[in-house]
């Protein structure tokens, strides 16, 4: 099997796989890496979203071939004790229910006031399009990417 | 019977710390037999380094569990919340009734657990006194030390040696909720730093040493099973380790999951089946069973005076048919459990709504005893009855019992399987009459349901007693004063597994009840407010359906959704407001009043006012939480189905199953009713509001009548 080289949370990981494996489950199965969740494998839940670049994108619909040469941030990578702002507006929101979408979630948050430091609500609903909680966390959601942009200026 | 509830022990009194027990429908185990403050049988451990230890009797699905019970025990403890930790019960000989559901966690646990802190805060209090020399009375306790006279202070910590001597407070007493300050407050969940830092373990999360990954090939049709296949197709693909047959279908095992997803592919591809005995059911043949089933015999569940001959006589008759479909739960973790089998004894992963029961199936699965299976709960990535189900964690044993046991297995069901083999909800037919007097009064009213029972699935196929009355829940504690009333059920058959559901049947139930007398109003052209305070009345305990319920509880949440939305003032253009009500199991006092307005067809919900009357709120946080929730899992299910063409689910994924989505989720308003009585559930109670007012809403802005979901692309045309 092919050998392939990924940056992931500023560490360097060589990995045994075939190409068209997703990065998802090399995330979790192959580096123990499980703040990324496994949803759908459809790309239409988010609860899989890491950063590629910055960017938010679908671990599920990401070939480790095209992950290579790519910066990789996962919920783990955001800081080591939740202190990331957003992490922290999460927490001041007490957004999590059950929880389990919430890591994609703040990945998809975090991408969002990278690229638009004052997002409206047409904005919010536009990146989170692609996801879902069945607990109905949105409303915090919301809040919570608010109170984040009016810390992160 | 409360007092094999309420039984407090003290066990571990070996000096290295104070372990008090709360055995919840369990027997003492017997003071010889206690080891060291970790015993798992404790409720909560008190460490001489002063942190405590609190075990919770019931498992975490995001209703908040693990934030509302330790902080009942740490109130009555006078705790440092800062200093507690928090596990997940076992299920054992000390907790033998873990079942989570029914909205009962806050409710069954209440009395005993303010009894296990209030009991410890004593047994501290006295241990000081006695090292001081001074009255208990001349003791405080306050975030987890005793103050006393002289300012004198001891942390808990430095009197667990002391304490663990004296005998347990049988009625220790019980804090004043003046005195509260912990309860009552919003308290962040204690699980929120792990679950935003990744670190939170769900089932799904569970890495052990050696643990490989198993993906199964099932028939897609519930019940059907592989008739020939190839194994060596799916040993080809890279990182299998081999195929096992178990009683839910081919388990292919590999050295990660997505090896495993592949090995299965390839195995498909060989795979016949006997699709077995539901190969044929679809939805359009149920449906038309269905209908047939809205006419003659039907088990009655609910008789005031005679409702057939009121209506007989009535000077004006409605009539109407409500529908609403197949549900799933849709959890976005999909199911899953990781098993381990030895010679003589297993252990299983897993994030469950019934330990106890996954650990009798699954030990009764291999061969093994209920005590030789140890059982960890996981947290749930959503559960909403879809986990009171113990499939998934049977099968898991059976898969690592079949690949003879070396190391453990994680069976990793995906997005299709969860949908395809969930436990369903089903779907229900509701005739409605009703009877008007000219006196422009309501005379009659009958509600026939027809279905399939949940029951009688859960049952494996017995039919209880107590059927139809289940299955009636909602329509049978209908609230309202009508002079004659009928309430039947009349079963259908279905060969799905079916299952609970939040909300159980008490969302469609709800839904045909609450919108049809939206149509008894506009037929009386009464406001539809004012006709529920009418048929609410001046009464106060009404005994009714299994529990009864308190009128004047019902009416005042009805009046406060109603004021704090703005019911009868004027509001935006195009927008109408409906509302609904119900008290839940007769302990939960639930109205909702929806703002909607239909553009192009769609229907937007604006904003939901709920008001809610649950006795005390021991987390305003997360009751507040429960109820977006419950409306936000009620509201989804305008838009969703599950619908069946020969024996398979048609829906197979997310993009199928149009779940509220966060451009759809309208603002909601929580007001809370204050009340002195004790707790009662919030997860369920508001689910079944969200449809009837949505749509009453929808009929107030646009005059048309919803009553077949989901909605569709025509349903306003």
């Amino acid at each position: 099997m092919p050998d392939f080289q990924l940056t992931v949370n500023g560490r360097l990981y060589r990995v045994e796989a075939k190409a068209d494996t997703p990065l998802l489950w090399i995330l979790r199965d192959t580096l123990g890496l499980t703040g990324t969740k496994f949803g759908c494998g459809q790309g239409v839940c988010g609860s899989c979203t890491v950063h590629l670049d910055g960017k938010a994108v679908k671990s599920c619909q990401t070939s480790i071939k095209d992950a290579v040469g790519h910066a990789i941030l996962t919920v783990e990578g955001l800081s080591k004790d939740g202190s990331h702002p957003v992490q922290k507006a999460w927490l001041a929101e007490d957004v999590a229910q059950c929880g389990y979408c919430q890591p994609g979630m703040i990945m998809t948050a975090v991408a969002l006031l990278k690229h638009k430091a004052h997002p409206t609500d047409g904005d919010i609903d536009e990146a989170f399009a692609d996801h879902v909680c069945r607990c109905g966390t949105y409303p915090r959601i919301r809040k919570a990417v608010k109170r984040a942009a009016g810390g992160v200026k | 019977m409360t007092s094999r509830r309420d039984f407090l022990k003290v066990t571990g009194a070996t000096g290295t710390g104070l372990i008090l027990g709360l055995y919840l429908e369990a027997k003492p185990r017997p003071a010889a037999a206690a080891k060291a403050e970790f015993h798992p049988n404790a409720f909560l451990a008190v460490r001489p380094d002063g942190t405590v230890r609190i075990t919770v009797p019931k498992t975490e699905m995001g209703q908040g569990v693990r934030t509302a019970l330790p902080l009942v025990v740490a109130e009555e403890m006078d705790l440092d919340w800062s200093k507690i930790e928090v596990v997940t019960a076992q299920p054992g000989p000390d907790f033998k009734s873990m079942q989570t559901g029914g909205s009962t966690s806050v409710s069954s646990t209440w009395m005993p657990l303010r009894k296990a802190g209030a009991a410890a805060r004593e047994m501290l209090k006295a241990a000081a006194a006695a090292k001081w020399r001074i009255g208990v009375d001349q003791c405080r306790t306050e975030k987890g030390f005793v103050l006393g006279t002289g300012g004198k202070k001891l942390g808990y910590g430095d009197l667990v040696e002391a304490a663990a001597k004296l005998p347990v407070p049988k009625e220790p007493i019980l804090k004043k909720t003046s005195d509260f300050h912990l309860l009552g407050k919003r308290t962040p969940r204690f699980d929120g730093p792990a679950i935003v830092t990744g670190k939170a373990v769900f089932g799904l999360d569970v890495r052990r040493p050696g643990q490989r990954f198993a993906a199964m090939l099932r028939c897609p049709v519930p019940g059907g099973q592989p008739y020939s296949w190839d194994a060596w197709k799916a040993m080809k693909v890279v990182g299998v380790a081999g195929v096992v047959q178990v009683p839910t279908g081919l388990a292919v095992i590999a050295d990660s999951t997505w090896a495993a997803f592949k090995g299965r592919e390839a195995l498909a591809a060989t795979t016949t089946w006997e699709e077995g005995a539901a190969k044929n059911f679809n939805s359009a043949a149920l449906e038309a069973k269905m209908r047939k089933a809205l006419t003659g015999l039907a088990d009655e569940v609910r008789k005031e005076g005679d409702a057939e001959k009121a209506l007989a006589a009535a000077a004006r008759r409605i009539e109407a048919e409500y529908s609403f479909p197949f549900q799933a739960h849709a959890t976005v973790e999909p199911m899953n459990a990781t098993a381990q089998v030895g010679q003589d004894s297993a252990e299983i992963w897993t994030g469950t709504q019934s330990p106890n029961k996954a650990q009798e199936r699954a030990a009764a699965a291999i061969g093994l005893k209920p005590e030789q299976v140890k059982v960890n709960v996981a947290l749930l990535g959503g559960g909403f009855g879809r986990r009171l189900g113990t499939d998934f964690s049977t099968e898991a044993a059976q898969v690592a019992h079949a690949a003879g046991g070396r190391g453990p297995v994680q069976v990793v069901w995906d997005r299709e399987e969860d949908f395809r083999h969930d436990l369903f909800h089903p779907a229900t037919l509701h005739r409605m009459r009703a009877g008007l007097n000219a006196t422009g009064t309501l005379s009659a009213w009958c509600h026939r349901i027809a279905g399939p029972a949940v029951l009688r699935s859960w049952m494996g196929g017995k039919k209880l007693a107590t059927q139809a009355s289940v299955e009636a829940n909602g329509a049978l504690d209908i609230p309202y004063n009508i002079p004659t009333l009928k309430v039947d059920f009349a079963e259908v058959e279905a060969p799905m597994p079916l299952g609970w559901w939040r909300g159980i049947e008490i969302v469609p139930n709800v839904f045909a009840r609450e919108c049809f007398l939206d149509e008894v109003a506009h037929a009386l052209r009464k406001d539809p407010l004012q006709l529920r305070l009418d048929l609410l009345g001046d009464r106060g305990l009404v005994k009714f359906g299994v529990e009864g319920a308190d009128i004047r509880r019902l009416k005042k949440v009805l009046e406060v959704a109603a004021d704090k939305a703005g019911w009868g003032h004027k509001h935006d253009a195009g927008h109408g407001l409906g509302l609904a009500c119900h008290a839940y199991d007769g302990r939960t006092y639930a109205a909702a009043v929806a703002e909607v307005s239909v553009e192009k067809g769609q229907l937007r919900i604006h904003k939901v006012t709920c008001a809610v009357d649950c006795g005390f709120v021991v987390n305003p946080s997360g009751l507040e939480a429960q109820v977006e929730g419950g409306i936000a899992f009620g509201l989804s299910a305008l838009f969703t189905q599950i619908t069946w063409e020969k024996g398979r689910t048609v829906q197979t994924g997310f993009e199928h199953f149009p779940l509220l989505r966060m451009a759809d989720m309208p603002s909601i308003e929580v007001h809370v009713v204050p009340s002195d009585e004790a707790p009662s559930g919030i997860g369920e109670p508001p689910v079944p509001l969200a449809i009837p007012a949505a749509l009453n809403a929808a009929f107030a802005a646009t005059g048309k009548r919803i009553r077949r979901l989901p909605l569709g692309s025509d349903s306003f045309k």
